[in-house]
């Protein structure tokens, strides 16, 4: 798996903006709990020399991290929902308005994470 | 030394366990029922990856500039650095019906 670096064209615009704005989120942040726990990221943080006393930044970290995982998981559910709307169409089996489940495979999430610049190739025997 | 490894595997066993149920979490959040396995296991990588990957860059970018403790900006400039948008992330805090994680459990200090 390779992180390439990419720009980001949303940000380069208006990061006076931005950077204004986040000084103000960092302070509601005071009372704010991310789904990770503190502690878990503290840790990953510090095996990686990054040392804070602010807990407010350690959030703002983890709350980047879950936006991250968040919106490539919608591309993977977007990516499913076409997938399985278009198998339904070939089968042409009407069992009527079943339950819809879906389930994120390696199939969705591959081109998701392609779109971020991301390649994901795991070998088979990889579980 | 096998005890110390073998504690530090355990550990890390630990938190790699809550990052899988963070990602879970945000899988059934964004309308997932289930993930198979490998799924889950990459982008449980992922997550770590970018905590050390963040980690690293702003200390980096906090050496850089003089710093001991970094600051907010340098933890701005590792993520748009590595192309994280930073533009929906209050909205995306203030979203409804969010879970919350239970923080582990801390072990107590052996005594010596």
């Amino acid at each position: 798996m390779q992180m390439s670096r990419m720009n980001s064209p949303s940000v380069g615009d208006d990061d006076g903006g931005v950077g204004h704005a986040l000084s103000d989120f960092l302070l509601q942040l005071e009372n704010y709990t991310p789904s990770v726990p503190d502690s878990v990221v503290a840790y990953y943080l510090n095996m990686s020399g990054f040392e804070s006393q602010d807990p407010r930044l350690i959030r703002l970290i983890a709350l980047a991290a879950q936006k991250f995982l968040s919106d490539i998981a919608n591309d993977a559910l977007q990516h499913c929902k076409m997938r399985t709307s278009s198998q339904m169409s070939m089968s042409k089996n009407q069992k009527g308005p079943k339950e819809k489940k879906y389930v994120m495979t390696m199939e969705d999430l591959v081109p998701a994470l392609q779109e971020y610049g991301i390649i994901a190739k795991k070998p088979h025997y990889f579980v | 030394m096998s005890e110390t490894t073998e504690k530090i595997e355990s550990n890390g066993d630990a938190r790699r366990r809550i990052l899988n149920i963070a990602v879970s979490t945000v899988l059934l959040e964004s309308g997932f029922e289930t993930v198979d396995k490998i799924s889950l296991e990459t982008l449980t990588e992922m997550l770590q990856c970018f905590f050390t990957e963040v980690g690293n860059s702003a200390n980096r970018y906090c050496e850089l500039s003089g710093r001991v403790e970094p600051v907010l900006a340098d933890v701005m400039l590792a993520l748009i650095n590595m192309g994280i948008s930073l533009q929906g992330l209050e909205q995306y805090a203030a979203r409804p019906n969010r879970h919350v994680i239970q923080p582990p459990q801390q072990a107590p200090v052996p005594r010596t």
